[in-house]
């Protein structure tokens, strides 16, 4: 079971950036300080219309130090669930919405010497926590920025208060442009990467191929990506009842909407929080959390974003 | 008197060579059969290099290439000359070095705070204890570091008290924890026995 904190955040300001994204500042509503949030924190908003219910997280783009309010850039998803999309046509300045308080899965090394941060399109968004933190801190660093061709003049502007020379946006480039700068960046170098997962995978593995060791490697991925499949049915044990689980749904969304509390965090794979044991059926894993091992066995799966490969699938809720 | 069963203290299994890595640097504290100390040197993974103390001043030829010329070797007069080189060399390397040490404790982890000071940790570094169990004992009542200490109970040398060697190791300090042995009953010293050989 969760235990459901949330805080309330009025809406100060909506500023759309581009027909897909819009900025929105929140304050706390009772006018005190926001929540400490470390660089690369996330907030998880609870969001409600009259038929339904998303629980998104973002991630926080303000200044870790400013804690007169929180800072999040909505990407409007063609294929979301809907969260995406009642954040940019629903909600307006004055709004109070509720979320859970800062989270961080995606905190920077403070050992660190140097820092490398590698973003595909939205997923630049917790670099902008990282940079304001390593501004006040003096930490060296650099930033990779991939996005569509017709994106790059959209990215520049957003990230031209950042700090110019430090920042490379490749719009419609391939990620081999990173291979000279993996192998020369300084001996105690971290490096984060945060956007689509297969972008992801590849830069882990170029860095690898460079001799990163994975104690250096860092990321962050985002619920969304590769979310639907084909339709089953979750039995759930405990609670004597059979949730239909849509292609165009998670099992976790399912889960909610059938009104059962399941344990979640991140939302995106990588918590482990939402590990439900798998009594009968075989899941199709597909987070970050579990390892090789743990995912042959068969015997617990992440509901927030993996599936099943059998039409039922039993599990212990 | 030492207290087994202290979990900090160090545990080693040989060094194998990384070959996630790039390059690498092998130190030694003295000469030593590297290719059999060190397994996996064969075929060469990648410019690799090995730093040997040799401790005499008819050192002369600082550097030279083994016969295929991938394995460079170079020879130090002293510890504190290897250091220096090590945390220039540090200073200016890529990601994808791996470090190994092999040789008595107190060089082992003075290595390595060396490279943890350069970002280098976990994985990147390997270390493997070879030669005299001989130890470094830190006082912890006056913080003097104690060298070459062989025997279960030490005066220290910054402040004279008698220290038992506990298996209490910092990897901070490199040292192993003195605490003074007679701190109830002065003079009331358990036999000195020389156990660490």
């Amino acid at each position: 079971m969760t235990t459901e904190f949330l805080v309330p955040l009025r809406v100060r300001e909506v500023e759309p950036l581009s027909p897909l994204l819009k900025s929105f500042v929140f304050e706390a509503a009772d006018g005190g300080p926001v929540h400490p949030a470390g660089a690369g924190a996330h907030l998880r908003l609870l969001l409600q219309n009259r038929h339904q219910r998303w629980k998104n997280a973002y991630s926080i783009v303000s200044n870790p130090h400013d804690r007169s309010h929180l800072s999040i850039i909505v990407r409007k998803v063609a294929q979301s669930r809907g969260g995406s999309a009642f954040m940019h046509t629903e909600v307006r300045t004055g709004d109070v919405l509720a979320s859970n308080p800062p989270a961080n899965l995606f905190p920077i090394a403070k050992t660190a010497r140097r820092h490398v941060m590698v973003s595909g399109g939205i997923g630049v968004t917790p670099f902008l926590s990282y940079i304001r933190a390593f501004q006040s801190s003096g930490a060296p660093w650099e930033l990779h920025h991939f996005c569509r061709e017709d994106e790059g003049a959209l990215f520049e502007r957003l990230l031209a208060p950042y700090g110019g020379g430090r920042i490379h946006v490749h719009a419609g480039q391939d990620l081999s442009i990173l291979d000279a700068s993996l192998r020369s960046q300084a001996l105690g170098s971290h490096l984060y990467t945060c956007g689509p997962g297969p972008m992801m995978d590849a830069v882990l593995e170029k860095a690898a191929g460079a001799g990163w060791p994975k104690g250096k490697l860092h990321s962050e991925s985002f619920g969304g990506e590769a979310m639907g499949g084909a339709p089953f049915t979750a039995v759930l044990m405990r609670s004597g009842i059979e949730v239909e689980v849509g292609p165009e749904t998670t099992l976790l969304d399912a889960l909610e909407a059938a009104g059962v509390d399941a344990p979640c965090l991140c939302r995106g794979g990588a918590c482990g929080q939402c590990e439900t044991a798998v009594i009968e059926g075989v899941p199709e894993h597909r987070d970050h959390y579990l390892n090789e091992a743990e995912r042959a066995s068969n015997t617990s799966i992440m509901t927030c974003v993996s599936r099943s490969k059998t039409q039922r699938i039993l599990l212990d809720l | 008197m030492l207290i087994s069963g202290i979990h900090s203290r160090p545990k080693y299994a040989g060094l194998r060579v990384d070959r996630s890595g790039t390059h690498h640097i092998i130190l030694s504290d003295t000469p030593r059969d590297i290719a059999r100390m060190v397994e996996g040197l064969e075929p060469a993974p990648g410019p690799t290099e090995v730093w040997t103390v040799v401790g005499a001043c008819t050192v002369t030829a600082a550097e030279e290439r083994g016969p295929d010329g991938s394995v460079v070797r170079r020879a130090f007069r002293s510890r504190p000359l290897m250091f220096d080189m090590l945390g220039h060399r540090l200073a200016r390397e890529s990601m994808g070095l791996r470090l190994y040490a092999i040789g008595e404790e107190a060089f082992l982890w003075d290595v390595a705070a060396l490279a943890r000071s350069f970002g280098v940790d976990g994985d990147e570094i390997q270390l493997d204890h070879a030669g005299s169990e001989r130890r470094r004992v830190f006082c912890v009542h006056c913080r003097a570091m104690t060298e070459n200490v062989r025997t279960n109970i030490v005066a220290c040398v910054g402040c004279g008290a008698h220290l038992t060697v506990r298996d209490h190791f910092s990897k901070r300090l490199a040292a192993f924890m003195g605490v003074q042995a007679d701190a109830e009953v002065r003079g009331d010293l358990p036999p000195v026995e020389e156990i660490f050989r």
